[in-house]
């Protein structure tokens, strides 16, 4: 059953679709990520505009992580202080990266950019997170104690100005490192179109060390405020979002976002973290080493300007 | 050029021709169109005449760019604009162009994918070569031809271009047909079918007809939402998602 998409002009299949935002929604209520970077390039391998494609699945981002957060939310496993102070830096963040990725595609290297930010970041978070997450699970069967932090408080974090409390992460830290963190993910979202969430959740783990009951809730409430904004964004500057594409993949997205919520309870997090290490990992190769390899034409239509 | 002039009174070729579709409309089941052109060719002269159809869609320019290696990068140049071309293209005729008529005749009246009139104003230069002023050059030299061919081919790739030289098929004494594919990535707007009456190498006799693709119903609605009002749009947009995402997770609490 294809139908007919009127911002991005083309036919798809419909159940395909619906199948497609439930399986990320599932991996995104599973782990608390956004899922954009695994939906946008598979978007764009199904022949919809790469434009289109990645300010349509921001709103599906929207959906399914809304879904889970209300889900998180009753488990009073959301910061959302924090989450606020991560996304008022994701808001400039973003702003910011809009403009930078303009001026890359109209000098056309945005495919470039895109294809070396989903390398670099994809594979360097993926084997960081494969090596630690494989040595705790090692060490786990062993029979070991879990490796404590070395430094439990370390000295950049906590001996920055502006400290501010965050009771739900049990925290008293600078607010100047999650700025800091919300601004790179913004610059992030905005390039690669996606939601950051691979990016957050290592970063409020290693690096804010937040207790791991409220990374997943808070990396998901972030993600809702940055992705909103992008889909606000796009459609005011670009119409590129195509409400029938959006429909189509959210009302998969939600009910996957529930199953996966639930399913998160029933297994160990370092197991979670393999997976998702794995998955980053192998979509940071495919999206990435095409930019090594010769194509079999030398000539792309460049976007921009109808065509 | 004769527009739908009467044929004239002394002995002369002369085409007619029709659309089965005049109004391609673009609804969510909407997978592309085929359309048939019939037409007659009243020839009360000797001489054999050929028709040629000359689809044409409302024109796009084209940016296009070439990947080139640095440093065991691919990367991509710097994109060169094609202004003209159109958005679908489609040349049939009933036996190659280039024995219907001459060179200078399918460039002047850009029959063929060869001869579009398609150009790069935004890289022309203009100079004084062996003492002639004000030429136009254009910067790409001779990759030019490399770019165009591009253009045409991954035009053609994705059945937006497309020239047959056994597209026009007699049904019976001079009356003919030609099929027209419209794929569903053809541009939305106006498109004009002109047909073209060759004779001895000249084109004794040209008509036109128009052809119109537009999106209606629930397409229409969301395009011109998405278009009108850009900001409204957006925000509803982003409510639907979270009004959806509540409702799903107040439904999965109950069950």
């Amino acid at each position: 059953m294809d139908v007919y998409l009127p911002i991005a002009e083309v036919s798809v299949n419909a159940p395909l679709l619906v199948g497609l935002g439930m399986v990320v929604g599932f991996i995104s209520g599973l782990f608390g990520i956004g899922g954009g970077f695994l939906m946008a390039p598979i978007l764009v391998f199904m022949g919809i505009p790469p434009a289109v494609a990645v300010a349509s699945q921001a709103n599906h981002v929207v959906a399914s992580s809304a879904s889970s957060v209300f889900a998180y939310g009753k488990k009073r496993a959301v910061d959302f202080r924090m989450g606020a102070v991560l996304a008022a830096g994701g808001a400039v963040g973003s702003l910011v990266g809009v403009e930078i990725f303009r001026m890359l595609r109209l000098m056309g290297q945005g495919d470039l950019v895109v294809s070396l930010s989903y390398l670099v970041f994809l594979g360097v978070i993926g084997a960081l997170m494969l090596i630690e997450s494989l040595g705790s699970l090692v060490r786990r069967r062993r029979g070991e104690a879990p490796e404590a932090f070395k430094d439990r408080r370390p000295a950049w974090l906590y001996g920055l100005p502006l400290k501010m409390k965050f009771p739900r992460s049990r925290l008293y830290i600078s607010v100047i490192p999650p700025v800091l963190i919300g601004v790179f993910v913004g610059i992030l979202s905005a390039v690669m179109g996606v939601g950051g969430g691979f990016v957050l959740v290592p970063a409020m783990v290693y690096l804010l060390r937040m207790p791991a009951g409220v990374v997943v809730g808070t990396s998901l409430f972030q993600i809702i405020i940055t992705t909103s904004l992008v889909t606000i964004l796009q459609a005011g500057r670009n119409q590129t979002v195509d409400l029938m594409l959006a429909t189509l993949l959210l009302f998969g997205g939600v009910i996957g976002a529930q199953l996966g919520a639930r399913a998160s309870a029933r297994f160990r997090a370092e197991e979670l973290r393999v997976v998702l290490a794995v998955i980053v990992l192998l979509v940071g190769l495919q999206m990435g080493l095409g930019v090594f390899v010769a194509s079999a034409d030398p000539f792309v239509l460049a976007p921009g300007a109808g065509g | 050029m004769a527009f739908d002039l009467p044929p004239p009174s002394v002995a002369a070729a002369s085409v007619s021709a029709a659309l089965t579709t005049t109004k391609v409309e673009v609804s969510s089941d909407y997978h592309g169109q085929k359309i048939v052109l019939y037409g007659a060719v009243f020839n009360s002269t000797d001489r054999p005449a050929d028709v040629v159809v000359v689809v044409r869609g409302p024109d796009q320019s084209v940016r296009i760019s070439r990947k080139v290696q640095v440093a065991g990068l691919w990367l991509n140049s710097r994109p060169v604009v094609f202004q003209g071309a159109p958005g679908f293209y489609t040349v049939a005729s009933s036996r190659p162009l280039n024995e219907i008529a001459d060179f200078g005749t399918l460039r002047r009246l850009a029959i063929g994918v060869d001869y579009l009139a398609i150009n790069t104003p935004a890289e022309g230069a203009v100079e004084t070569r062996f003492g002639v002023k004000d030429l136009v050059v254009s910067r790409l030299g001779s990759d030019y031809l490399d770019y165009r061919r591009a253009v045409v081919r991954i035009k053609h790739a994705a059945r937006l271009y497309d020239q047959d030289e056994r597209g026009v098929t007699y049904v019976d004494r001079g009356l003919f047909r030609a099929e027209i594919n419209l794929p569903t990535s053809a541009p939305i707007g106006r498109y004009q079918a002109e047909i073209y009456l060759f004779q001895g190498g000249r084109e004794v006799q040209v008509r036109q007809r128009l052809l119109e693709v537009r999106k209606v119903g629930i397409e229409r609605a969301i395009y011109l939402f998405a278009h009108q009002r850009p900001w409204a749009y957006g925000f509803l947009a982003v409510f639907l998602a979270i009004a959806s995402g509540y409702g799903a997770s107040v439904i999965f609490r109950r069950s």
